[in-house]
């Protein structure tokens, strides 16, 4: 199969949804004349015009308002957020308007939009322009939260939002931009709520989240050499939350590290280890272990980034200490 | 109202353990109809309605092991009010249950509440600590911070079961006999266990063998057999047992602690082998039925032995028991005493054998009996003269009749 990059692979899908349907349209900021923060839309405004490639004042909480407006009246908006960290300023559109028209509205209203952000950790960009909050927003009912970490689950995953009848929060990682894997050229839909085993293994369980599967699968390339079988299950969206897959995968393994880049404290890691516990309590051999960033603002130093973020020997650090006496 | 007990299936058993309720309470039952399924000590039963009526009230849920003769369940009218004694009862046996869960918690719970040494073991640990019946306080924890895993239950586990080999009382310094596989004792093995171990320790076991010249006895076999349908060895040699027991009745008791009672009815519990393990069908009044009725009685009891469909009539109340290892190409075996009995019979195959009759060197069928007593209850030469009685009546099968 060809390969192609989580970039590439996502604007594959963004460039098909344009082809196919009129009603879909693209808003954010730079996303037209300068061809995108990340050039994920270059050269996307010259192809489909200013209409649907819509650049837009920096306005965080306009852009996804306007997206709503526009869902509401029956178009099919992709905005984007260029840093995740910017989404504080557009939270009341997208936790108290997106998220609760539909239910407020009893099902009349509809607000299909696929927000489109991205997070910079480990690129130098400092604490305003590197956070991962997905935590924020998978606490929201109403809103689905989608965490890519492969070109394959990138184009799947988005071509399963652009069906969605409801807001979906789709979070890209600027260091898996460059990251290459198999893509299929046809469509196809990865569904929500279907968590992905990207390795299987005996030992140990690793529910790893965006950036972190990768770390996860160098960990078990190391920890393999030495005889223990990791597996690596890939939850690909959050909310919802595929906690079947992980149960079972625990109830095999009888142990669990939980590795992402979100601050520890109120993390998706804590949230599934919860569930964990209420589910296959019996099955644990050892203490649910969480791999997470420190609960401090990212350091902008590159050196101290380094320190901060989790990675693959921090993983097999952790994984090592339930298992050695 | 009705009280549904337990029934004794066996004169050893002494518990049984509900499968399952066939009926829920308030359900409407008629008389005969099934009520429950109970696992006695060697086979699961039914117990069915004694009254018509409604299932008023179920004391003990499925899974729950009640001693025999203990109530389970009413049953009444529909506005008949359960007695004040029954109440009474019902309400002593929720306290006993009460008392027994606080008395049982804290043992649980010790490994956690002991705040000098506690016990730290994985959720798993426990869990598999529990099943196996292992305390959790004896294992030495091998995980961080010397907690109990999976593993270190599992070693525990493993070192139980080599306990009564010979590998773990090994002399120091010789390796443990590796163990390929560890079985658990079914309900029926861990019984046959139980009763022989004790008959083992109980019984003085003595041993008589006598070889039985058996021409006669197959020239009449074809004689009966050609008017009548195939007639089993083993039916003539039930019959001559029973025949012989009558004037030995000795042989037909049991030992309960200073006395020694003889049973009445002389029935012959007969041993087959099965896939579940050994059971022993009952042929009653032996004594009193013909071979045909022996021969054809046998056969019923063999089938269902194998279809696992003998009631708790046709295994209980046996009084004396043949064990026939013929069929094995066995050509004697000293069997062990079925408890609570006296004695049991032992049947090797029929051999052609040279033998000695009137200084001559002839070639007979012949078959080796060997009976194995309580020597406690009886002495060997009426063990002796016992056993001649029953060569007597299958060397001259005629008499039988």
């Amino acid at each position: 199969m060809r390969e192609l990059t989580y970039a590439e692979a996502i604007r594959e899908a963004l460039r098909n949804a344009l082809i196919k349907n009129p009603k879909v349209f693209l808003i954010g900021e730079d996303i037209g004349a300068y061809g995108g923060a990340f050039k994920i839309t270059n050269g996307f405004l010259e192809e489909f015009g200013p209409e649907r490639v819509r650049d837009t004042p920096i306005s965080e909480a306009a852009i996804v308002g306007a997206a709503i407006g526009a869902a509401l009246m029956g178009l099919k908006p992709i905005a984007e957020i260029m840093y995740m960290d910017f989404i504080p300023i557009c939270l009341e559109q997208l936790a108290n308007q997106a998220a609760k028209i539909r239910f407020m509205s009893g099902g009349k209203l509809k607000v299909p939009i696929i927000v489109r952000t991205q997070y910079s950790l480990g690129r130098a960009h400092g604490a305003q322009h590197s956070q991962f909050l997905p935590a924020w927003f998978f606490q929201v009912p109403g809103l689905k939260v989608v965490l890519p970490s492969t070109p394959y689950d990138a184009k799947g995953l988005l071509n399963q939002a652009l069906k969605e009848e409801n807001p979906v929060l789709y979070i890209e990682c600027s260091l898996l931009y460059r990251v290459k894997g198999p893509v299929p050229e046809e469509e196809y839909s990865i569904p929500f709520g279907k968590a992905d085993i990207k390795k299987e293994g005996e030992d140990v369980t690793v529910v790893a989240i965006s950036r972190m599967v990768h770390e996860a699968l160098a960990a078990a390339k190391t920890l393999e050499e030495n005889g223990l079988s990791v597996e690596v299950i890939d939850p690909r969206t959050i909310q919802p939350l595929d906690i079947e897959t992980i149960v079972n995968s625990v109830k095999k393994t009888g142990r669990v590290v939980i590795a992402e880049d979100d601050h520890k404290t109120g993390g998706i890691g804590a949230e599934i280890a919860a569930s964990i516990i209420e589910n296959a309590f019996d099955y644990l051999d050892a203490p649910i272990t969480r791999v997470a960033s420190p609960d401090i603002p990212i350091p902008f130093s590159p050196q101290l980034e380094l320190e901060y973020m989790p990675n693959k020997n921090k993983l097999i650090q952790a994984i090592n200490s339930i298992f050695k006496g | 109202m009705h009280k549904i007990i337990i029934p004794r299936f066996d004169p050893a058993m002494k518990t049984g353990r509900i499968i399952k309720w066939l009926k829920s309470e308030g359900e409407t039952v008629n008389k005969g109809e099934p009520l429950l399924i109970v696992e006695g000590e060697k086979t699961v039963f039914e117990v069915e309605a004694p009254a018509n009526g409604i299932l008023k009230k179920i004391l003990y849920q499925a899974g729950s092991e009640v001693e025999v003769l203990k109530p389970i369940a009413l049953i009444g009218e529909a506005n008949e009010p359960i007695p004040q004694e029954l109440i009474e009862e019902i309400e002593e046996k929720v306290k006993s249950e009460i008392k027994a869960e606080i008395i049982e918690k804290p043992k649980i719970e010790k490994p956690f509440i002991k705040t000098v040494e506690r016990v730290k073991a994985s959720p798993l640990a426990k869990k598999l600590a529990e099943e196996y019946g292992i305390n959790i306080e004896e294992i030495k924890g091998t995980g961080p911070g010397g907690r109990i895993t999976k593993e270190d239950v599992l070693n525990a586990i493993k070192k139980a079961s080599l306990k009564p080999t010979f590998a773990e009382a090994s002399i120091s310094g010789l390796k443990p006999i590796p163990i390929a596989k560890t079985i658990p004792l079914s309900r029926i093995r861990k019984t046959i266990a139980e009763r022989l171990v004790y008959s083992l320790h109980k019984a003085a076991s003595t041993t008589i063998i006598t070889s039985v010249n058996l021409e006669n006895l197959l020239k009449y076999r074809e004689e009966i057999k050609s008017s009548l349908s195939e007639v089993s060895l083993t039916a003539f040699i039930v019959k001559a047992t029973a025949k012989a027991l009558e004037a030995h009745p000795i042989f037909n008791s049991t030992l309960n602690e200073e006395e020694i009672k003889i049973f009445e009815d002389i029935n012959i519990a007969l041993a087959i082998h099965t896939e579940d393990g050994l059971v022993t069908p009952v042929i009653k009044n032996a004594n009193k039925k013909s071979i045909i009725e022996i021969s054809n009685e046998i056969k019923e009891l063999t089938n269902k032995a194998f279809q696992r469909k003998l009631s708790i009539d046709e295994l209980t109340g046996g009084t004396f028991t043949i064990t026939n290892l013929g069929a094995y190409d066995v050509e004697l075996f000293i069997p062990i005493i079925n408890p609570p009995q006296t004695g049991i019979l032992g049947v090797g195959k029929i051999e052609k054998k040279p033998i000695v009759i009137n200084d001559q060197i002839l070639i007979k069928p012949t078959v080796a009996l060997t009976l194995v007593f309580d020597h406690r209850v009886v002495d060997g030469v009426p063990a002796v003269k016992f056993l001649q009685e029953i060569k007597h009546f299958l060397e001259d099968p005629k008499e039988l009749n």
